[in-house]
């Protein structure tokens, strides 16, 4: 049965691959990337070995156990890390949970994260094997922490399958994600910020946090070999017996939940949600084709969680330039100040990946005959109209917690002209390449729903044209900080520029799209895996 | 009097398959048209290419003297399309869903909304208009789908699978509308491989298979004289299986 379900799971990959050579050469890039992170750590590994067991004790306990934490905390948020062998697709064959359940443990680690946290943790070996003791602790400890990683996500997501499976919740698990991604990257510089302490501070912290992480059961297996390099043998006894208790009651855990999960299959959906028949959105834009997109995507940007996602995930980088730069004593104001300029820049994104997001509903817009310069003005209107009040939200918070009021017109120049420099740039780019998206709700990083090649060139080419069109702007800006009067030509300049590339942007992409409409179709209906 | 639906010529390779063979095809006007075959033989690339959605490799095809593929505004202004498998924006509700290709269709707001009412009515959606169409049912999805094809009154409607998971009387009010509208002067082309549903609805019909016509025609004139099921087996080249096939599964004999 492991050999079966392992072979399952290698021709699924397989087959996935062979459909698109785009989706071949995204996994290559982001192999590439995995191998690079997972070579950076195993150095970082082996450059352990030539600092004091103690160090090598404090940092491997720490991080392992955050990494059995992030099992834990990806699963939960993003349901099933990775669904290509769904337990409940077996419900319908005389199967017998215990049979699946060593199948579905390999096959589950043949997966970029599985094998990524297999060779790293293989690493671990090469940091302890000073002597046969502590080789040999190694040895025992590592099986044991790969497996628990790997059952604490199962179990977990085993038991709130029944949560998860419904779409609402997805939904907020999925924007509870992105809220995450910004918490962590507030949280990482504010660390960063206020740790300018002394090194000793710092590495008596480590030594106590390890001691915490050593007691929770994330860490109990990793800490079997710091235990043993300072020779507490019975603590290291204990923490073997949680640890392996640990895997024990995992391991029926999931067995049980899988168990129940053969018998009834997870049923998706039908909550039957009602929505208020409000025509204040239908009222705010004209009736016409564009009117009417620009009302569609505003609906969407309210109800689809990827477009949440996305407002928070463009948030993320001004917010924590501004609250780092003020929290910190060394910051320098100008840079929050000039902090909303990011979301300026980035606002051009969104309309890049419009068209893949619609996926096939698409069909829609092409059988209607309605023309692309249509389409994209539509999309331009409901863009502005939800980043327009973020934007002069973000830049009055710059500007009052920095008090920076001679740098308000450059800030607002610069932020403008790259927002609407971005809109047309993104109007354009979208036409261009057009890519499978994940469904709303569907697993961001399941297999094969990552955009591959085209969602890269879409992202690289958008932001890069934007800076190249916004350069008169940004040239003004940085001749302002020596003469100064010259911030307030950035305003009109940035505006008009602006608004020339937004023209010609909606214009041009427009072109392109009437001429591209079956192929933007084929390009976002492949199906995903 | 022009066809109401021509295509000429029409192929579409999706690598070493071709799923559409030189096919040529003429719908008359006022008629209801059955597109019929077996699993996979071209009939939903036929009906894309038809309408807009999949650039053909070679051919033509015209509406109403409209050619969909130099004048595609002119063309997809008379059609009504409802295609099979492909999503809906069902992040809206059935009203706003209907609403927003009212809009995108310039159907005059003034009569968008007696007209979308009337249509929810007629498809017993009504109670669930303003629930979120990604919630709806496959049948539920399918009349959602059919309202919007028919919103902005076309002259010319393709309907990929019309009937598949519509409920008995849904389809029987579906049957209706769509009888009307013929009668009316409307064309409609559907597919479907249920012979039944094309016998008892159709005035013409083709039958496809590898992305050719086999026998196009009037319903008698295809038929000649035996029934459309058996002449579609005929045609589509289907012997049944003999008592040696199969054998294990005759549970008489089985031995668990």
């Amino acid at each position: 049965m492991v050999a079966l379900l392992v072979r399952l799971k290698l021709t699924l990959l397989r087959n996935s691959l062979k459909r698109s050579t785009w989706r071949t050469v995204g996994l290559i890039i982001a192999m590439i990337y995995a191998l690079g992170v997972v070579s950076l750590v195993l150095a970082g590994l082996v450059g352990l070995r030539f600092t004091s067991l103690a160090l090598t004790a404090d940092v491997t306990v720490v991080a392992y156990a955050a990494l059995t934490l992030g099992w834990l905390l990806m699963s939960m948020l993003v349901f099933g890390v990775d669904e290509t062998i769904d337990p409940a697709k077996f419900a319908l064959l005389p199967v017998r949970s215990r049979e699946l359940l060593p199948g579905l443990l390999v096959a589950g680690l043949i997966s970029a994260p599985g094998v990524a946290t297999v060779l790293v943790a293989v690493g671990l070996v090469i940091s302890w094997a000073h002597t046969v003791p502590l080789t040999l602790a190694a040895l025992i400890a590592v099986p044991i922490g790969v497996v628990t990683c790997f059952l604490l996500s199962r179990a977990a997501t085993a038991a709130f399958a029944s949560f998860l499976g419904s779409r609402r919740f997805r939904d907020l698990a999925f924007v509870g994600l992105a809220l995450f991604g910004v918490a962590l990257g507030i949280g990482g510089n504010l660390i960063s910020a206020f740790v300018n302490a002394e090194i000793g501070d710092l590495r008596r912290s480590l030594a106590d946090l390890a001691t915490v992480a050593a007691w929770t059961p994330f860490g109990w297996a990793w800490a079997i070999p710091a235990d043993v390099s300072r020779s507490a043998w019975l603590v290291a006894a204990i923490h073997f017996m949680l640890a392996a208790a640990l895997v024990g009651l995992l391991w029926m855990a999931w067995s049980h939940f899988l168990a129940a999960g053969l018998v009834s299959p997870i049923e998706r959906g039908g909550t039957g949600t009602k929505v208020s028949d409000s025509t204040a959105v239908e009222r705010f834009f004209p009736a016409t084709p564009a009117g009417g997109v620009a009302g569609r995507t505003l609906r969407y940007w309210r109800r689809d969680p990827r477009y949440l996602a996305g407002i928070a995930g463009f948030l993320i980088a001004p917010i924590v330039l501004i609250v780092t730069q003020r929290v910190n004593p060394e910051g320098i104001a100008a840079i929050a100040a000039f902090a909303p300029t990011l979301l300026g820049l980035l606002v051009g994104l969104s309309l890049a990946q419009d068209l893949s997001y619609d996926g096939t509903a698409l069909w829609l817009h092409i059988s209607a005959g309605i023309s692309g310069a249509e389409d994209r003005a539509g999309r331009v209107m409901s863009t502005m109209t939800i980043y327009l009040p973020l934007i002069v939200i973000l830049l009055g918070v710059a500007m009052i917690t920095t008090g920076e009021w001679h740098l308000l017109v450059p800030a607002v120049g610069l932020t403008f002209a790259l927002m609407l420099t971005g809109l047309g740039v993104g109007c354009l780019v979208g036409t261009l390449w057009q890519w499978p998206a994940p469904l709303p709700g569907a697993n961001p990083f399941g297999v094969g729903n990552a955009g591959g090649l085209p969602s890269l060139l879409s992202f690289a080419v958008t932001m890069i044209g934007t800076l190249i069109l916004t350069l008169p702007t940004i040239a003004l800006v940085v001749w302002s900080f020596y003469t100064p009067w010259v911030g307030y030509l950035t305003l009109p300049v940035g505006l008009l520029c602006g608004f020339i590339v937004l023209r010609i942007g909606i214009a041009q992409g427009g072109r392109i799209l009437d001429r591209r409409w079956p192929e933007a179709m084929l390009a976002v209906s492949e199906k995903t895996a | 009097m022009s066809a109401a639906l021509s295509l000429v010529g029409l192929c579409k390779s999706f690598g070493p398959k071709r799923a559409v063979d030189h096919l040529d095809l003429d719908v008359r006007r006022g008629c209801m048209f059955g597109l019929v075959g077996p699993n996979g033989a071209g009939k939903t690339t036929t009906l894309s290419m038809a309408t807009g959605l999949l650039r053909p490799d070679a051919g033509t095809a015209r509406v109403l003297d409209h050619d969909v593929w130099t004048d595609p505004a002119g063309a997809k202004a008379l059609m009504g399309v409802l295609p099979d498998g492909l999503r809906l924006f069902d992040r809206l509700s059935g009203a706003e869903l209907l609403h927003y290709v009212g809009l995108l269709r310039r159907v005059p707001p003034a009569e968008l909304a007696s007209r979308s009412s009337e249509l929810l009515d007629a498809l017993a959606l009504a109670d669930d208009r303003d629930t979120l169409v990604v919630e709806y049912s496959a049948g539920m999805t399918k009349k959602i789908g059919l309202a919007c094809a028919l919103i902005h009154a076309p002259r010319l409607l393709i309907l990929d699978e019309p009937f598949e998971a519509v409920d008995p009387v849904s389809g029987e009010a579906i049957r209706s509308i769509l009888r009307n509208y013929a009668r009316a002067g409307g064309t409609v082309v559907m597919s479907s491989h249920v012979m039944e549903l094309v016998e008892s609805l159709c005035d013409d019909l083709a039958v496809v298979a590898h992305g050719r016509v086999l026998a196009a025609g009037t319903l008698d004139e295809v038929r000649a004289g035996s029934s459309l099921q058996q002449r579609f087996l005929d045609l589509v080249g289907f012997t049944a299986a003999g008592e040696e096939s199969l054998a294990w599964l005759r549970s008489s004999s089985g031995s668990s």
